[in-house]
């Protein structure tokens, strides 16, 4: 039984907020009307995140000292409890000082990387796996508590090889768009051919579209694939990936397919290089 | 319609987009060997079908106007371009407004229908707005049977939590 009468529906306000929706959904697509509003809230969003984490973070150190303080009042376990403090301190400057080892080591790679120019170190701050994983938009945000003035478009290093180039600055987060992104293009040298490699939208997964020529056709799987330096971003020559497909299906085109040599799943650290 | 009703069937059509968003970020293929070569498949819709239930259940509470600021919000909170859940929350509102007594006399079994359909022609129009290059009908196919399986525990939970906290 329905609770209420039926009531008149007015087709009028529905029409204009459809119309009221798909002009500013047609006009953020196209000229990207509310990209800084969005990049607002999703910085936003970050940030309690990583508020929240260290808020969760104290509350449990708190916890862990409170509960220490207890067990030292009762006495029986006195001893014990000194000694599991000086343990958890030994392990905890061990851990510390393999870091830091892990950052310098960063850094000299970043260094060689940027042949000469200055390189900075950001730890991450949040990854969209989300978009990473099912769909062709994939980037990652990077702390930057120095607040320090990164331009947009720098090289974004991982270990000895790059992984995407920085895109925008959102409240002091800097926004890293990832050579997956099917938004991306980079200039790629296979042996002594060149050609421009867009993000296939699948991870670690980049491809160039190209008409076949005598240079294209000594190209084979397992070949490395360099930076070419055209696009005047990235150092030349170095090593991003390697063919694992070439895809002659295409009417007098072929797709290389690359697959890359890092995954950015595995870092917590990467190296901007500044002009 | 009070402002806190308001703000308590939005913070269940977020909490449903949240879901959404932890579930999409389960990746299958890390702890099933067999799945390594399958495409994703996965793509849960429990927001937008929280947000038809409401208009369901209360369409004499909830209008155009709401169904657009609902739509708003998301927008911003998840990062999808604006006026792509508004868009889609007026037409359904609309959609159930005009049918919604039809909607009372329907079985479970045509209600399930109605809104697994309704869930993945939304999720068609993100991938084909969004994400071209990574739209399947493997993938349609599988979230009807996935959205389609969640209207049923979405309105029973939803109706229970309804006569709980809304009199």
């Amino acid at each position: 039984m329905a609770r209420t009468t039926p009531t008149y529906t007015p087709f009028g306000k529905y029409a204009l907020a459809i119309i009221v929706s798909f002009s500013l959904l047609i006009s953020d697509i196209n000229y990207q009307t509310f990209s800084t509003a969005r990049g607002f809230v999703q910085a936003t969003g970050i940030y309690g995140q990583l508020f929240i984490n260290s808020f969760t973070i104290n509350i449990k150190k708190f916890n862990a000292i409170y509960q220490d303080k207890q067990m030292l009042i009762k006495g029986n376990k006195g001893l014990k409890s000194e000694l599991s403090i000086l343990q958890n301190k030994i392990f905890l400057e061990k851990n510390s000082q393999v870091l830091a080892n892990d950052l310098l080591n960063l850094h000299d790679e970043t260094l060689a990387l940027s042949r000469g120019e200055e390189a900075l170190i950001f730890q991450i701050a949040s990854f969209g796996l989300k978009n990473y994983l099912c769909c062709s938009s994939h980037s990652l945000y990077l702390k930057n508590p120095q607040k320090l003035q990164v331009a947009v478009n720098l090289p974004v290093a991982n270990g000895d090889t790059f992984i995407g180039q920085t895109s925008s600055l959102d409240l002091n987060l800097i926004k890293v768009i990832l050579f997956s992104d099917s938004a991306h293009i980079l200039p790629v040298k296979i042996k002594n051919f060149f050609c421009n490699a867009r993000g296939a939208g699948k991870p670690l997964l980049i491809s160039c579209r190209v008409n076949k020529s005598s240079e294209f056709l000594k190209i084979q799987n397992n070949d490395p694939v360099l930076t070419s330096g055209l696009g005047g971003i990235f150092p030349r020559d170095i090593p991003i990936g390697k063919v694992i497909n070439i895809n002659n299906s295409i009417l007098n085109e072929s797709e290389i397919i690359i697959a890359l040599n890092v995954s950015p799943l595995k870092s917590n650290y990467f190296g901007v290089l500044v002009n | 319609m009070k402002l806190s009703l308001h703000f308590i069937i939005f913070i269940t059509i977020f909490t449903g987009f949240w879901v959404d968003g932890l579930i999409s970020q389960f990746n299958v293929r890390e702890y099933l060997h067999l799945a390594n070569n399958i495409p994703y498949l996965i793509e849960t819709c429990i927001g937008f079908l929280i947000f038809c239930y409401w208009v369901y259940a209360m369409p004499e509470k909830l209008h155009s106007s709401a169904a657009l600021m609902h739509g708003l919000i998301i927008d911003l909170c998840f990062g999808s371009a604006v006026g792509f859940h508004m868009l889609f929350f007026v037409s359904i509102s609309y959609i159930i407004h005009v049918y919604v007594f039809r909607f009372r006399i329907f079985s479970y079994l045509q209600l399930i229908i109605f809104f697994g359909t309704a869930s993945v022609f939304y999720l068609a129009c993100k991938y084909l707005i969004f994400f071209p290059t990574n739209y399947s009908y493997l993938l349609l196919i599988f979230s009807f049977l996935i959205n389609a399986g969640a209207w049923l525990p979405i309105y029973f939970g939803m109706r229970s939590f309804r006569r709980t906290f809304i009199k």
